[in-house]
């Protein structure tokens, strides 16, 4: 038998073992490859510096100044008098307390039943998969105000076509579906279910990645439907279903077109519908309170980093990849 | 050769995403296109000009001014400014209605606000209060004359600030009808001119009072049984016709018709609200809940039932209160006249609203600037007046007004209850400045907490509501600094 030396295996490191970065921009060719990234990237670079991160910055000086449309006092720098504002202004809770409470109603809507309709549109039972996905989709594409507003005839209390059938079905006093201070929530997250296209589309693309090896191993382990669901759906969607919920939060915590298109902001009915994120509105651009407005958006971003870094702490016990070790 | 040649057009292709990426989403942007005519050399000045022409923006539009036959008139306008002003560069911006606040607001805030805005109301103005330039030294320095305007008119832009404004464009309130309802309904016609008496059905003669209004107004009210609302068995669920519409852009204003008044009260910073108004107030809630003869709110935000959100435009409402600038949709309706507004107390109140232009304080150029706006406010304000459907200010003028007016319109209407309606206007305005101006319209005005409250919610205690507005409203202005 003839024996082989056997060579030593260098790792890509070098000899020591160490790995090392690859070495990006040190080549001439590199550093040309990277000159003309960044040129080509520059307008996106030149406009995000211009038009987002110039007023993060400014708004955080705002936080901090007197400044407002009128100036009618000097322009001075008054530390946290904003916050101090913020704290002891009775709206800042009754507003967040109106986010909070829609959020609980309304995220896990919007998180479930994208979730269970791509469960259907990814079914092999169902015939014409594309064309309820297309249809499912299609409001998605439309502006978004021009939904709501149809939705606002759609629920008129008396000519919308929700009452209208409630009527011909023997409902004599179908209800007020915008002004009912117990209907509105359902209402409203009724308006946002119209735009889970995207949301369908994310979940189907997630379902569709899950290797059918793993239903079929399940079903050889005598799993039905409902325990293959449970122990190889939901594990291996939670990366998905994590990132649904991240991104419901932070919209859910800036709600606020579809109450500005319907109750023109005004809070009704009975205070149920002025969101947080309303509030700075009004307040920056109604009112021209900017220090005031730019401080409670500072506030928002605080709310929704800490829920986000929260969410993210928790997701290490229930969210699956696959791909990690 | 090749590499610098690759290198330009990136960058070229660079900027031109920038310019994308970066530009206006919208059209609301400065024309700039009708300043054509603007050459020293189309000058009509006797010595002629030689130096660089001094800029002055005209911004547009706060309160109208934006549709494109409009636009058409504003751009001629300027060019002939242009022609004959060699001095002066005038420029136009239009900005869309919904954008225009909020784009004024930003380019005052950032150092580069116009000049001249306008047409603008007074409430419109009151938004940017503290902003507009006080012309009483620049009338007096160019012996401006404003004798030809009615003086309570002219006491209307009289503001703490000074004064802020000339009458330009005004439009005095007056109560549309619809004749043929009445003749259906066998009602005589309300009184066209102030103090005459109403003829009832039963040939006796009363005040045209609020309280025979909507007694009347119950008359008008028909349910699809054809049935009014003073009948056994009308149903108030199936009313196809209403008797009496308020002018309800703004609780001030609804509030005014019955008296004029103002929230703010003498020291300036406590709310107060008019006995006036707070009847006008209840009656308005009655006329839509026990009454029925007006819209509730579901009604009147139904495209169905009030397509163009003015529900007399429908010809299925018998009266309304408004202004003379809501005959812009009435081209349709062949059988509708002016009538006297009710009296309240003894007392006609004609809500009055007025569009002007205006001088920012920040302007750079305020003399060349009031050149413009005498130049607005006289030559072109013929045709500015005809574009806008603006009634003339100046008194000389109204008689042309009024024809051109009711060139308008198949049926011949009564112009003259409008004019009479001048004399009558509410002073103070309904629409004069508050503290927290624009965060107190929240609670008062077009789309306001309460206005929308009170149109979509039946069974409300209206003196605790008033009580509770009043609170609200004050509890805004405690907060001012």
């Amino acid at each position: 038998m003839v024996s082989v030396p056997v060579q030593p295996v260098i790792p890509p490191g070098g000899r020591r073992g160490r790995l090392r970065r690859p070495s990006l921009g040190r080549t001439a060719l590199a550093r040309h490859e990277a000159r003309w990234g960044l040129i080509f990237l520059s307008p996106w670079l030149i406009g995000f510096v211009a038009f987002t991160f110039l007023p993060i910055i400014a708004s955080l000086i705002f936080s901090v100044t007197n400044i407002s449309l009128a100036q009618d006092q000097p322009l001075r720098f008054v530390g946290l008098e904003n916050v101090q504002r913020m704290l002891a202004d009775k709206q800042t809770w009754e507003s967040l307390g109106v986010t909070f409470r829609f959020a609980a109603f309304n995220l896990p809507i919007a998180i479930i039943i994208p979730f269970v309709v791509a469960l259907v549109l990814n079914s092999r039972y169902l015939r014409g998969v594309g064309i309820f996905r297309t249809l499912f989709f299609l409001p998605y594409v439309i502006p978004f105000v021009s939904g709501v507003l149809a939705w606002q005839g759609m629920l008129n209390l008396e000519t919308g076509w929700v009452n209208e059938f409630l009527r011909i079905i023997g409902v004599e006093n179908p209800p007020n579906w915008l002004q009912d201070t117990t209907l509105v929530y359902p209402s409203l997250a009724f308006i946002g279910l119209w735009g889970i296209g995207a949301g369908v589309i994310v979940n189907l693309a997630g379902l569709k990645g899950i290797p059918t090896e793993l239903y079929d191993a399940a079903r050889i382990d005598g799993a039905g439907w409902w325990a293959a669901l449970r122990n190889v759906t939901l594990p291996m969607m939670s990366p998905v279903i994590f990132y649904s919920l991240i991104l419901g939060i932070v919209d859910i915590l800036q709600y606020f077109l579809v109450p500005l298109v319907l109750f023109n902001g005004t809070g009704e009915p009975g205070g149920s519908t002025l969101f947080f994120n309303l509030v700075i509105y009004k307040q920056a651009f109604n009112f021209q309170n900017f220090s005031y407005g730019a401080t409670l958006a500072w506030f928002l971003f605080a709310i929704t980093l800490a829920i986000t870094l929260v969410v993210f702490r928790t997701s290490r016990r229930w969210v699956y990849y696959a791909g990690e070790r | 050769m090749r590499t610098r040649l690759a290198r330009a057009s990136a960058l070229l292709a660079s900027f031109a995403l920038l310019v994308t990426a970066c530009g206006p989403s919208s059209p609301a942007t400065p024309s700039g296109g009708s300043v054509a005519a603007g050459s020293p050399s189309a000058s009509a000045s006797a010595t002629p000009f030689t130096g660089e022409p001094v800029e002055i923006r005209w911004y547009c539009c706060l309160g109208g001014g934006e549709a494109p036959e409009q636009k058409t008139v504003e751009d001629k306008v300027v060019a002939d400014f242009n022609a004959s002003h060699p001095n002066i560069k005038l420029t136009f911006e239009v900005v869309t209605y919904d954008q225009a606040n909020g784009q004024l607001t930003t380019e005052i805030q950032s150092g580069n606000g116009p000049d001249i805005v306008g047409p603008v109301g007074i409430g419109g103005a009151n938004a940017f209060h503290g902003q507009w330039l006080d012309l009483g030294p620049y009338i007096t320095k160019t012996n401006y004359d404003l004798s030809g305007f009615p003086s309570n008119v002219v006491d209307i832009y009289k503001l703490d600030e000074g004064q802020v404004g000339i009458p330009f464009a005004i439009y005095p309130s007056a109560l549309f009808y619809e004749k043929g309802l009445f003749e259906e309904a066998g009602l005589s016609e309300p009184p066209h001119k102030y103090g005459e008496k109403y003829k009832m059905k039963d040939g006796q003669e009363v005040d045209w009072t609020y309280d025979v209004a909507l007694e009347v107004a119950k008359q008008l009210t028909v349910d699809s049984n054809n049935k009014d609302a003073t009948q056994a068995g009308f149903d108030p669920k199936k009313i196809s016709q209403w008797g009496f519409e308020f002018q309800r852009d703004d609780l001030r204003g609804l509030g005014a018709y019955f008296g004029p008044g103002s929230l703010a009260g003498a020291d300036g910073k406590t709310v107060q609200i008019p006995d006036a108004w707070k009847a006008g107030w209840k009656d308005y809630y009655k006329s839509i809940w026990t009454n029925h003869t007006s819209l509730t709110g579901p009604q009147f935000e139904s495209k169905d039932i009030n397509p163009s959100d003015y529900p007399f435009f429908t010809g299925h409402v018998g009266m309304s209160e408004n202004f003379l600038w809501s005959t812009y949709g009435l081209s349709d309706l062949p059988d509708w006249d002016l009538a006297a507004i009710p009296s309240y107390n003894g007392t006609a109140t004609a809500a009055f609203n007025a569009d002007t232009f205006r001088i920012l304080k920040g302007s750079k150029h305020p003399d060349e600037a009031f050149e413009v706006l005498t130049y607005l406010l006289g030559d072109a304000s013929s045709d500015l007046l005809t574009a806008y459907g603006g009634f003339p200010a100046r008194t000389a003028d109204q008689a042309a007004g009024i024809e051109a007016l009711q060139a308008q319109f198949k049926n011949t209407v009564d112009w003259q209850v409008a004019v009479d309606g001048i004399e009558r206007a509410d002073n103070p305005n309904f629409e004069s400045f508050m503290p927290a101006y624009n965060e107190s319209l929240g609670l008062v005005g077009s789309g306001g907490k309460y206005l929308t409250r009170w149109g979509n919610t039946p069974g409300l205690d209206m003196d605790k509501e008033i009580t509770s507005l009043q609170a609200e409203m004050q509890a805004i202005w405690d907060k001012q600094p």
